[in-house]
């Protein structure tokens, strides 16, 4: 009924490679969770939502942890790299400062230094911080698991664009015996501004209430500007706000099309009353910041950033 | 430590800032906890099986299972404890017997090798129930017709000064007649009623209960040994007594030690989970059993604030003085009362606030509800009735169109008013503490929002509180030296982080004539070594402990400068101690204290000695307090003294997201006198934030009475982002008759009415009253937007 | 359940421990090693009171397991002084009464000691947000903030 003192007992092991932790997920199938950080994985045991036979740890797999940047062809991040190691990272700093933002508002700091990239998405809880930020930054997530095409050992990988890779609360297309290994962004556009919005229940430190992230950056359109707006925590998976999109790309920026395109990114979403806060606050709170982060953004276009 | 001698050296400390005598031991990590203690290899586990269920009769408890699992020692179910416990009213099993009352009651105590062992096992405790109807609502509650949870209400044991109503829920009923309420409304030029409402809250001490108990094995038939609780706990001696009653084991036998306390609130005074660590021991005796709340069982399983429904009516003359006031009380008492009893009739002796109203009728009930227990929390009653009193106040100010901090200047109590029990308030100066508190927030200018998208407001409320204890609460003190003259000062008193064990010092050092850093507080405070203490509760310990620390260190100075006129052949009037020496003002003489104080002085040619130990020992009890008329609450003396002050709230309101943000916080108490002005600040701001945060926490039930966020994700405390911009403190001075150099408390009463301050600073912004807590930036906003909606 | 030979650096001592793969780091230093300044707040990452240095960076011991710290250097409160002394932050906490039950004290010396590290000249909002993990609920964060810019301000952590 409450959650234990302690942790329940499990087997914890930490394979060396790829191939031996998809083995041992096959092996265990719903026996078997994955530990990077834990931020998620420890409550979740507490609470008896999960009672694993063995805790597979994957975050010192080859390059889990690793940033890597090129202009060509984008941002690479491993699934285990931290929120810390995210945020602090020069090259997230300046070609995705939308992602650093959002990795920083996740919980505490000391959080920050355990909770990872990957962790957040594969939970996939609907207030996750960074999803709405992989969405509108369009990245693609690299699964690595079973390969279907050779008998068992190898292993195979499969991309995953981020907008697909969410079906529910906690659902993900991860098949069994799958895991995260990686976070690809695209070399993000030309003369692109972000921000990430969240309200709390308090100022800081809390889960969102309602998580907005919005990129702009000029673009051939009749606005000439494109923009792209992921919600968090007001719908069952986060989602792109397409209707507030358009209108940002038809009518040219200023307060007006802002408030429009805030109504209908308002109406995209469909928040859940529950203890943490009712549905009709949580919509107005979409259009509140949306308002707010695109008059943020776009200020931060015209100052040439 | 180092040698005294060497140390820095603070004369006459009462006044000076001096340094937190616990200090050092707390930045080190050395303080020990409850948690903290070791007790070897033989330490057993406890934990407890709980009810799922708000209210269900208990049909059978199976615990074959858990018995079998290896590693387990012992399962204890209501069963095997025949007795009620409880602090004024006898009402609680200690493990459920026939039926359960709040969701996490417990129901049966299994003991392990291992805190995961005993987990395992007590999730293989099967119990079967029979749900009955709840009760969730205090005024519902009330009622003839709600379910009752005590049908045996009547044959509890209660304490002489609480009426319950047995046949209903009500375990308490405080009545207040004063005056002629009806004929005065026909007088009254104004009149505002209100109701108002607040949800249960919980202390969320940074440190959960902790308790670890140990029944040594029988000597003999005839000696049953000895039994030992070590917890974190405010008050050792209650603590004891209740288990001494209600185990029916000899005082003298039964010991209750606790090391610092990290965090009480009142959540630690009276008894909750401490008996069942006992008692489980008592199943394995020879192995002391430890059982630790989760952090989840702290929120539900120990205690929590009570809620409150109140409905209250007031009217004033043209002039703006307050003529009549008529109000009831509904308190969610939960299942079991602890301390609930008293915080109704407490409410119910306050109900007035700060305030002198000729004419009043005051009903304060407490209700049972299928709540978790309600009982003591920082302000005992007067957070829960000042949310409204200081809101209602504001309304009433706002009809007749006076400024609110004029309508308080020109109705609050002052020095020898009668107040509503008939007594006259001993001195106070709140108009001080109003003027002080307005100033700091430029009270009456209107100043400019920080965006173009905020409001700001200003609120004003102001607060007293007395001590709520009965009438004999005691404190008792022992002062002793060792041979370098430092000094040991005992005392049952706790310090909890409000700076006790330092005032104490300081007064101790004062009333002796040695420098403070000579003084140490003998921790832990143990029942067996430890001199009485009632309580560490209602702010009353620098008054209370304080003068009988001050007794003691006097006694002891007697002694001392009785054996060093002797030995001078002097009289002791003429002597005197100062920084640790005794001299004559008469003949110059000086004797140092090192080692006279504990081997005496040789006489004339060393013709045998006089003196020997200096062991000081001191006591204070009020002896003033009178009961209280059970029909109109009217009595010579209803308490000690009253505590009073003023808060001040300048803020903004987001209109976009409902947020508020806290610009400054001025807070300003009256004292009596400030033994260390500098933890009277940091009591004040502590207490600010506590209670800004009380404003926006509540406990979550659904309409079975399962709660719904007994955690830290989703039951959220002030962090350090959530800290006022600005919290100005203050105090003002005006000396208690019987307080040691003129000191009284304030450790509640600076988070007292921080909530209706905001609220009315929140008015002023938006002109929306909130009547409920919790406030919440969604509150707000949807208020907003229906006002505008309106418009 | 498996158990695990770990060896790792506490307080600069070298230890080598055989842990339950299920024991959290907090339980490991607590139980094991007998290191009980860091405390147990809340078992969920909320409180803040078991942070330590894993590695010079705050974390909750409740959320690790002791065999994740195989191999790594962690500092408790107890090993945040010199031999015998106390360490600027320390002095500063008792310097502006920043103390009062001192339960949240360990955990906030943690962090505070690592915000210092990474920002030795941190604003007052900076010293917030490094502290947002860390709840008390005596003091009302004014002192430990006063405290932590003020061992700032004399050049070190």
């Amino acid at each position: 009924m409450f959650a234990r003192p302690g942790l329940p007992t499990f087997d914890y092991v930490r394979p060396d490679t790829a191939g031996d932790a998809v083995g041992l997920l096959q092996e265990y199938g719903e026996a078997a969770r994955l530990l990077m950080g834990g931020t998620d994985l420890f409550p979740g045991l507490r609470d008896g939502v999960f009672h694993p036979k063995v805790v597979v740890d994957v975050k010192d797999l080859p390059g889990m942890d690793d940033i890597l940047f090129d202009r060509q062809t984008g941002l690479t991040v491993g699934a285990a790299v931290t929120m810390n190691a995210l945020t602090s990272h020069p090259d997230v700093q300046v070609h995705y400062p939308l992602l650093a933002e959002a990795a920083g508002t996740v919980a505490s700091y000391q959080i920050r230094n355990r909770a990872t990239l990957g962790g957040n998405l594969c939970n996939a809880s609907p207030c996750a911080d960074t999803s709405p930020a992989t969405l509108v930054l369009e990245a693609e997530f690299t699964l690595c698991g079973p390969d279907p095409s050779t008998g068992s050992g190898r292993v195979g990988l499969r991309s995953v664009p981020a907008g697909e890779f969410f079906v529910g609360p906690g659902q993900t297309v991860l098949r069994p015996g799958e895991l995260m290994t990686a976070i690809r962004f695209p070399p993000p556009p030309p003369d692109a501004a972000g921000r990430y919005l969240k309200l709390g229940r308090c100022k800081s430190g809390d889960l969102a209430l309602v998580g907005v992230a919005i990129l702009g950056y000029p673009d051939g359109t009749l606005s000439g500007y494109e923009h792209r707006i992921g919600l968090g925590s007001v719908g069952p998976t986060p989602l792109r706000a397409v209707e507030a999109e358009d209108i940002l790309a038809s009518k040219l920026p200023g307060e007006d099309a802002f408030v429009l395109a805030a109504e209908k990114a308002m109406g995209a979403a469909s928040p859940i009353s529950d203890v943490r806060g009712s549905a009709s606050y949580q919509k107005a709170m979409v259009r509140a910041l949306t308002l707010r982060g695109l008059r943020d953004v776009w200020s931060k276009m015209k100052e040439g950033k | 430590m180092a040698n005294p001698a060497s140390e820095p050296f603070t004369s006459e400390p009462v006044g000076k800032s001096v340094p937190r005598i616990d200090a050092y031991e707390k930045v080190t990590g050395s303080a020990v906890y409850a948690d903290d203690m070791q007790f070897g290899p033989g330490l057993y586990y406890g934990r407890l099986v709980r009810s799922p269920h708000a209210h269900a009769l208990i049909k059978s408890i199976n615990v074959s299972t858990a018995l079998d699992m290896p590693g387990v020692k012992a399962v204890v179910t209501g069963a095997d404890v025949s007795n009620n416990i409880g602090l004024y009213l006898i009402d609680r099993p200690i493990l459920a017997r026939d039926r359960v009352r709040y969701v996490g009651e417990p129901v049966a105590g299994v003991v392990a090798a291992s805190e995961e062992i005993a987990e395992d096992a007590a999730q293989l405790v099967t119990v079967e129930y029979e749900e009955l109807p709840a009760v969730f609502d205090p005024e519902k509650g009330a009622q003839p017709e709600a379910p009752l949870l005590h049908p045996d209400l009547g044959k509890y044991e209660v304490a002489n000064f609480i009426f319950p109503k047995p046949g209903t829920n009500i375990s308490e009923h405080f009545k207040l007649r004063r005056g002629d309420v009806e004929a005065a409304w026909s007088r009254c030029t104004a009149i505002v009623e209100g109701t108002f409402r607040l949800p249960q809250i919980q202390h969320v001490p940074i440190e959960p209960h902790v308790a670890v108990g140990l029944w040594d094995l029988e000597a003999s038939a005839a000696r049953s040994g000895d039994v030992t609780l070590w917890t974190c706990s405010q008050s050792p001696f209650a603590q004891r007594d209740l288990m001494a009653q209600s185990l029916g084991i000899p005082h003298g036998n039964l010991r209750v030690v606790s090391p610092y306390v990290g965090g009480g609130f009142g959540g630690k005074a009276g008894i909750s989970m401490e008996v069942c660590a006992v008692v489980m021991a008592r199943a394995v005796k020879g192995h002391p059993v430890k059982l630790r709340m989760t952090r989840e069982e702290e929120f539900i399983g120990t205690s929590v604030r009570q809620s409150l429904v109140a409905h209250t009516k007031i009217g004033c003359d043209a002039e703006g003085n307050l003529l009549a006031m008529e109000t009831q009380y509904y308190f969610g008492g939960g299942a079991y009362n602890d301390y609930g009893v008293n915080i109704a009739r407490a409410a119910g002796y306050s109900c007035t606030g700060p305030y002198l109203i000729p004419n009043v009728k005051g009903d304060s009930y407490c209700v049972y509800t299928n709540q978790p227990i309600g009982s003591a929390m920082r302000g005992f009653g007067m957070p829960e009735i000042h949310w409204g009193i200081e809101q209602i106040m504001d309304q009433l100010a706002a009809k007749i169109g006076m400024d609110p901090a004029e309508f308080r200047r020109r109705n609050c109590v002052k020095t020898d008013d009668t107040i509503l029990t008939g007594m006259k308030i001993p001195p106070v100066d709140l108009v001080a503490c109003i003027d002080k508190a307005t100033e700091a927030i430029n009270w009456g200018e209107s100043e400019e929002s920080s965006a173009t998208h905020k409001v700001r407001g200003k609120g004003v409320a102001i607060m007293w509180k007395a001590p709520a204890m009965p009438p004999n609460p005691g404190s008792a003190a022992i002062v002793r030296f060792n041979e370098d003259a430092t000094v040991n000062v005992s005392i049952g008193a706790q310090d909890l982080g409000q700076g006790a064990f330092t005032v104490m010092a300081q007064m101790a050092a004062q009333a002796l004539g040695v420098p403070y850093e000579w003084v140490r507080v003998s921790v832990p405070v143990d029942t067996k070594y430890s001199p009485y203490e009632w309580q560490t509760v209602a702010s009353r310990i620098t008054w209370s402990t304080g003068n009988a620390v001050r007794a003691a260190a006097l006694d002891a100075r007697r002694q001392i400068l009785e054996v060093v006129a002797g030995h001078w052949g002097e009289d002791p009037e003429d002597l005197d101690i100062k920084d640790g020496v005794v001299f004559s003002y008469r003949s110059e003489e000086e004797q140092p204290l090192q080692n006279m104080v504990v081997y005496g002085l040789p006489n004339e040619g060393f013709e045998g000695w006089s003196g020997g130990p200096i062991v000081g020992q001191g006591r204070f009890m009020p002896t003033y307090v009178t009961n209280l008329d059970f029909e109109t609450g009217q009595g010579t003396r209803a308490v000690v003294h009253y505590t009073v002050g003023a808060q001040a709230v300048d803020l903004e309101i987001d209109t976009d997201t409902g947020e508020i943000d806290v610009r400054k916080i001025a807070s300003v108490y009256d004292v009596g006198k400030a033994i260390n002005p500098d933890l009277i600040m940091t009591q004040i701001e502590g207490g600010a934030v506590h209670g800004m945060s009380s404003a926006y926490e509540a406990l979550y039930f659904d309409e079975k009475g399962q709660p719904l966020n007994p955690n830290m994700v989703d039951y959220r405390i002030a962090t350090a982002m959530d800290v006022p911009g600005e919290i100005h403190g203050d105090f003002v001075e005006t000396p208690l008759d019987d307080g040691p150099w003129g000191a009284r408390g304030v450790g509640e009463h600076v988070m007292v009415q921080t909530a209706p301050a905001m609220a009315n600073a929140i008015y002023d912004a938006v002109g929306i009253r909130f009547s409920d807590l919790p406030l919440s930036a969604e509150k707000i906003f949807l208020a907003l937007q229906e006002k505008l909606a309106g418009s | 359940m498996t158990t695990h030979a770990i060896t790792l650096t506490v307080n600069g001592a070298k230890e080598r421990l055989d842990v339950p793969s299920n024991l959290t780091l907090l339980q490991m230093l607590r139980d094991k090693l007998a290191l009980t300044g860091t405390k147990n707040g809340c078992e969920a990452g909320e409180c803040g009171a078991c942070t330590v240095l894993l590695d010079g960076e705050p974390v909750n011991s409740c959320m690790m397991l002791a065999v994740e710290a195989d191999g790594r250097e962690v500092i408790t409160v107890e090993g945040l002084a010199p031999d015998g002394g106390l360490s600027p932050l320390q002095e500063a906490f008792m310097a502006h009464n920043a103390v009062q039950c001192g339960f949240c004290t360990p955990g906030m010396l943690i962090s505070a000691t690592a915000l210092l590290e990474r920002n030795p000249e941190p604003t007052e909002g900076e010293i917030k947000e490094a502290l947002v993990g860390n709840l008390c609920r005596c003091t009302g964060y004014v002192r430990i903030v006063d405290a932590v810019q003020a061992a700032a301000s004399e050049g070190g952590a």
